[in-house]
């Protein structure tokens, strides 16, 4: 059995993200010490690594948390585990879209502010962020 | 009317779930155009409607339910979305 510090070492982990981890729910002690301190079993090591890699890939931590009950529940499909990594597809290209636009809307503003010498208060950038405030609800 | 539901293949219950919903939907529901939708195969397309869980369901291009409805929650909001409302 390992102490929390063991496992840390072995995972590249600090001691405060394991606990992190177990108060989330994805880990739990296999035992305690006589003296109170958290033992796992070296098959702690994968678990954590599992968590880790789904991490990322960007699952969050209640993603995880229901990946691990998948992995165990008997009535479980491969088909459930894909349908989460197809959702989470699905969010990371949404990002991907909103960032694209993110990055588009810059290269406008880029674009407009093509006098790098001009006084801050004449700042084409400046002036349409000012402008699209004003124009936000 | 158009419904789309997008859905992640390789799920049998939830196919069994789609099938029960399209027959349903059809039986009441005239000239409705039905579309099944392999998520991996129109992802741009799914992305572009705001799809993030699955199965989903878009009515004329909208999305409008984030999981399975029942029939009488897809009746109903086919129903507010003809010409003339309910």
């Amino acid at each position: 059995m390992f102490t929390i510090g063991k496992l840390a070492g072995l995972t590249d982990l600090t001691t405060e993200t394991l606990r992190y981890y177990e108060q989330e729910g994805l880990i739990v002690p296999d035992a305690k010490s006589d003296a109170g301190y958290r033992l796992y079993r070296p098959e702690s090591v994968q678990r954590v690594g599992f968590i880790r890699q789904a991490q990322q890939c960007g699952f969050t931590l209640a993603d995880i948390r229901e990946l691990l009950a998948l992995r165990t529940d008997e009535a479980a499909c491969c088909g459930d585990v894909r349908r989460l990594a197809i959702e989470k597809k699905l969010q990371i290209e949404g990002k991907i879209r909103v960032m694209k636009a993110m990055s588009r809307a810059l290269d406008a503003l880029i674009h407009d502010c093509s006098e790098a010498g001009h006084p801050v208060v004449e700042c084409p950038i400046l002036a349409a962020l000012e402008k699209s405030s004003a124009m936000a609800p | 009317m158009k419904v789309e539901l997008f859905y992640s293949p390789g799920c049998g219950r939830c196919t069994d779930a789609q099938n029960d919903l399209k027959v349903a939907t059809l039986a009441i529901v005239r000239d409705l155009e039905w579309r099944e939708l392999n998520v991996i195969e129109e992802l741009d397309y799914a992305v572009e409607l705001g799809v993030l869980t699955l199965p989903a369901i878009a009515i004329d291009g909208e999305l409008v339910f984030t999981s399975l409805p029942t029939k009488g929650q897809l009746c109903a909001a086919l129903s507010d979305r003809r010409p003339g409302g309910a």
